[in-house]
């Protein structure tokens, strides 16, 4: 599972000016979730900075990447945005679990399919080899609908903890759109603050065993940390799929 | 590889020739124009010369002959549509909410400019007929990028044509994709790295290498690239060509397109990541004629089965490929339209004419037929419950019908 180590090898052997120097990390985080919860919206609103206008089914799997800066190291996270129905997760997205690093389980605060949907996810990693030793969060999005509410903090927390996840309410919607303070109001720098805290996370982890270790971390995180101030460089390219 | 070469080389050629290369052009879509009409009203229909038509350079021209050739490649008699669904069709259907998920937010698909109002009917109609196929046919199972596909038909061909023409898609060319699981499309994608194999293997053993796979091409297949591309207008050029084609056919072209970015992927790291990621984004500038035209030929020279034999890969059983031959077959037979209008009973005044001409009283269509040809009228959704026809135009230019098209009711 070491894959970081290796891949900083091939990239190194095979540099071009366009990539970053060499010894970058790269933490590969795949996205998942029930189709509709808004997968695209986050992975793309990490990577470009912004909420996409409009975002359409997924069809297999896209990948977006963004280069950010952690205590002074430059660390590559690569989402794999994958798609929600299952026809396209039972036989096409199963290439894609190789080698992560992070699981990031999404559903819809406003849809409670969506969260009953998680067991049946959470089971779908480990039949590919990704058990609680891989970070895993869990994001409730939409928190923007304040109004059609159908998952309470309360029950997901519940849920996040059973299974030792952090837990993250938020919308990937522009936080200017949002209505009351709400779960995700006013914080502008939500969506970057999850992945921020996944990187974090693995980057706290000794690089060679990378993945490896126990990844126990229950309750919510907290978002004022002042976390995120390093991620200033949005990747140029990578976003433009939606 | 050197045929190709040189194509790629005679092609530039003619993009940089004189002027005269214009008129010839111009010239050469007239020849076509009327080959397509001669081959339409032949008895029975000339189906090789539209295959034809379709495939070469320019494809069908124009929307008009699209909704005149379109049926005829897929035998379909424009006289005996099926009606327009009912409102029962989104009842206790098991894909119900996972088609309006995707139609809602397939908004892109749409010509841009459309009033919010014409494309919610269309979104309506095009949720009904997905729905309607589905319920005809309890063994098609609805996949994502599905909706792709339908949304091209509708937009051109109008509902009722749309719906027939994807309930027959679906049963031959699409039919794989819309099994249970999605191994039989896998199996499908599996004809993409043998025929790199046979072109170009340095380009095969890098993207080996890389452990890139084949999904950066899934959407490409499934959907007939109608989800990757961006200008309508080529959407509906490779639909043309797809048409006209095996249902292996998009495969070819998705190898025809690495090929041509074999630079690029060379030139990339060797990763996964890095060449799912070069190879998933389609230039938007493609050449498509010349891709076009270097598909057919690597389909001539490395046949489905020729590959089948090399790679291993009759294992499965395809049923889009198997079925392919009786389909072709049953298309030779098709009487032009004049003929099947007078063969077709009517039992009422709208299911003997067809499309504009079911929706309009005659003098209308006239009107429409003299007026601005940009304007093409596309789709109309008739609302009896409500007693008011209500009708959406679209159209793959950019402009807009004036509207003054509402006004007609």
């Amino acid at each position: 599972m070491a894959e970081g180590g290796s891949s900083v090898e091939l990239s190194r052997s095979l540099t071009s000016s366009t990539l970053p120097p060499p010894r970058t990390r790269i933490f590969k985080i795949i996205v998942i979730g029930d189709s509709g919860v808004g997968k695209t919206c986050l992975t793309y609103r990490f990577c470009a900075g912004k909420f996409p206008e409009k975002t359409e089914a997924t069809i297999g799997v896209d990948f977006r990447e963004r280069l950010v800066e952690i205590d002074g190291e430059k660390i590559k996270i690569q989402l794999w945005d994958t798609a929600g129905q299952e026809r396209f997760r039972k036989s096409m997205v199963q290439h894609y679990y190789r080698n992560v690093h992070a699981v990031v389980f999404v559903y819809d605060i406003t849809n409670a399919t969506s969260f009953r949907s998680l067991p049946a996810w959470i089971e779908e990693c480990k039949q590919h080899a990704l058990g609680t030793e891989v970070p895993r969060i869990l994001v409730g999005n939409k928190c923007d609908l304040q109004d059609s509410i159908q998952v309470g903090t309360d029950v997901a927390q519940q849920y996040a903890d059973a299974h030792s996840m952090p837990l993250f309410e938020t919308s990937a919607k522009n936080p200017n759109s949002q209505g009351d303070g709400g779960c995700g109001g006013g914080n502008s720098d939500h969506v970057e603050a999850i992945f921020m805290t996944v990187a974090h996370k693995l980057k706290s982890q000794k690089p060679l065993v990378l993945g490896q270790l126990s990844g126990g971390s229950g309750g919510t995180i907290n978002l004022s940390k002042g976390m995120h101030d390093e991620g200033d460089e949005t990747g140029s390219w990578g976003c433009s799929s939606c | 590889m050197k045929r190709l070469e040189r194509k790629k080389q005679n092609a530039r050629v003619g993009l940089n020739g004189n002027g005269s290369v214009h008129r010839e052009a111009d010239c050469g879509r007239k020849q076509k124009l009327s080959e397509i009409h001669q081959a339409l009203i032949s008895d029975p229909v000339d189906i090789e010369t539209l295959r034809r038509a379709a495939a070469s350079k320019g494809g069908l021209l124009t929307d008009e002959l699209r909704r005149k050739v379109w049926p005829k490649l897929l035998n379909i008699n424009v006289y005996d549509l099926p009606y327009k669904p009912g409102r029962d069709v989104r009842e206790n259907h098991k894909d119900y909410n996972q088609v309006l998920l995707d139609v809602r937010r397939s908004m892109k698909r749409f010509p841009k400019g459309m009033p919010a109002a014409e494309r919610a009917v269309l979104q309506d109609q095009l949720i009904d007929i997905i729905l309607e196929v589905l319920k005809r046919n309890p063994q098609l199972h609805y996949y994502q990028g599905y909706h792709d596909v339908a949304v091209t038909f509708l937009l051109v061909v109008g509902e009722r044509m749309a719906l027939a023409m994807l309930d027959k898609l679906s049963n031959y060319h699409l039919r794989d994709f819309m099994d249970p699981t999605m191994d039989s499309t896998k199996h499908i994608l599996n004809y993409l790295m043998p025929i790199l194999e046979q072109v170009d293997t340095e380009l095969h053993d890098f993207m080996i290498r890389a452990e890139v796979g084949t999904i950066f091409a899934l959407s490409w297949l499934i959907t007939w690239y109608g989800h990757v591309l961006s200008e309508f207008r080529h959407t509906l050029r490779l639909y043309d060509f797809f048409l006209a084609s095996h249902p292996l056919m998009p495969i070819y072209l998705a190898a025809t397109i690495v090929l041509h970015r074999e630079k690029d992927v060379k030139q990339t790291e060797c990763d996964m990541a890095m060449v799912h990621h070069l190879l998933s984004r389609i230039p938007q500038d493609l050449p498509y004629e010349l891709l076009i035209s270097l598909s057919q030929d690597l389909f001539d020279q490395y046949p489905p089965s020729l590959l089948a034999k090399r790679a291993a890969l009759q294992s499965r059983k395809s049923l889009s490929i198997s079925t392919f031959q009786a389909f072709q077959l049953s298309t030779f037979h098709q009487r032009p339209d004049s003929v099947l209008q007078r063969l077709t009973k009517a039992p009422g005044a709208t299911t003997s004419r067809h499309g504009l001409e079911a929706a309009l009283p005659q003098d209308q269509v006239q009107l429409w037929g003299k007026g601005n040809r940009m304007v093409k009228m596309a789709v109309w959704g008739l609302s009896a419950t409500l007693g008011v026809a209500v009708f959406a135009v679209a159209q793959t230019a950019m402009d807009w019908g004036p509207e003054v098209l509402l006004q007609l009711f």
